[in-house]
């Protein structure tokens, strides 16, 4: 029986490992260079690609922002609300 | 109020004492929201400055909430008291004034500026792009409408200067 609980123990967690994402939501009110200042200055993109990813956001409704651990994810959710925008996380392929 | 510009190392925007007054009042409503749990639990414009962090997870949500939400108001209570000093002397003045923000304290602004606009968007009921209140609708409470603008020409440009 320990075996058995062992071995599910062991599979939970490389489930509980999978790669978490940070999604920024569009929203009517934050204004589009707001955000694009965001995505460069916080997660240290360049200009282009900050820019690419605000206008997924304002067409697609969304957009992938980082991709890592939980606790990871957490701490940029927690920064997005600080700036005022509109995150969330998620497992990866969910 | 003439709109944020760079010189040297800080941004300077001038502004009238009534402009001044008006957004240090909205700062401080603000402040009053984020510092009260009780009243934060109330406000639905509160539900959009603490979201949930997990869309589907309501256990989750309140978990994250329960250890981010005090720190996180508590910044956002911080930054609202920074630009209330900003402009304490713009709005006891008799006459425009410029009004000089350092780097530091434009994270505080953007941030802050950021709080007060979405709480006004959740007063008139801006849900969409092209919702209630937006350009194309006829604005719910058009006082209230143009200081949202305004909050939106004031910060758009503060963020102008720190883009470039």
């Amino acid at each position: 029986m320990t075996d058995v609980l062992e071995a599910t123990e062991l599979v939970e967690s490389t489930a509980l490992d999978s790669p978490w994402v940070t999604i920024v939501w569009n929203d009517p009110v934050n204004l589009m260079n707001y955000v694009a200042y965001v995505f460069r200055s916080y997660f240290g993109f360049s200009r282009a690609e900050a820019e690419r990813r605000m206008l997924q956001v304002h067409n697609d409704g969304r957009a992938v922002v980082a991709t890592g651990s939980r606790e990871e994810m957490e701490r940029h959710v927690e920064a997005m609300h600080d700036f005022g925008l509109w995150a969330t996380l998620t497992k990866a392929n969910a | 109020m003439k709109a944020f510009r760079r010189s040297r190392h800080q941004f300077v925007a001038v502004f009238e004492p009534a402009e001044a007054g008006t957004l240090s009042q909205l700062a401080s409503q603000i402040i009053a929201l984020l510092d009260e749990p009780a009243a934060r639990a109330a406000d639905p414009a509160m539900m959009r400055l603490l979201p949930d962090a997990y869309p589907d997870d309501t256990e989750a949500s309140e978990e994250f909430r329960r250890f981010t939400a005090d720190d996180l108001a508590g910044r956002k209570a911080s930054n609202a008291r920074r630009m209330i000093a900003d402009l304490a002397r713009a709005a006891a003045a008799a006459s425009p004034t410029a009004v000089k923000v350092d780097a530091q304290a434009a994270q505080a602004w953007i941030r802050a500026l950021t709080d007060i606009r979405l709480t006004i968007a959740v007063r008139l009921g801006i849900e969409t792009d092209d919702g209630p209140g937006s350009d194309d609708a006829a604005p719910l409470d058009p006082v209230l409408h143009d200081l949202y603008d305004w909050l939106g020409f004031v910060q758009g440009s503060l963020v102008d200067c720190l883009d470039h």
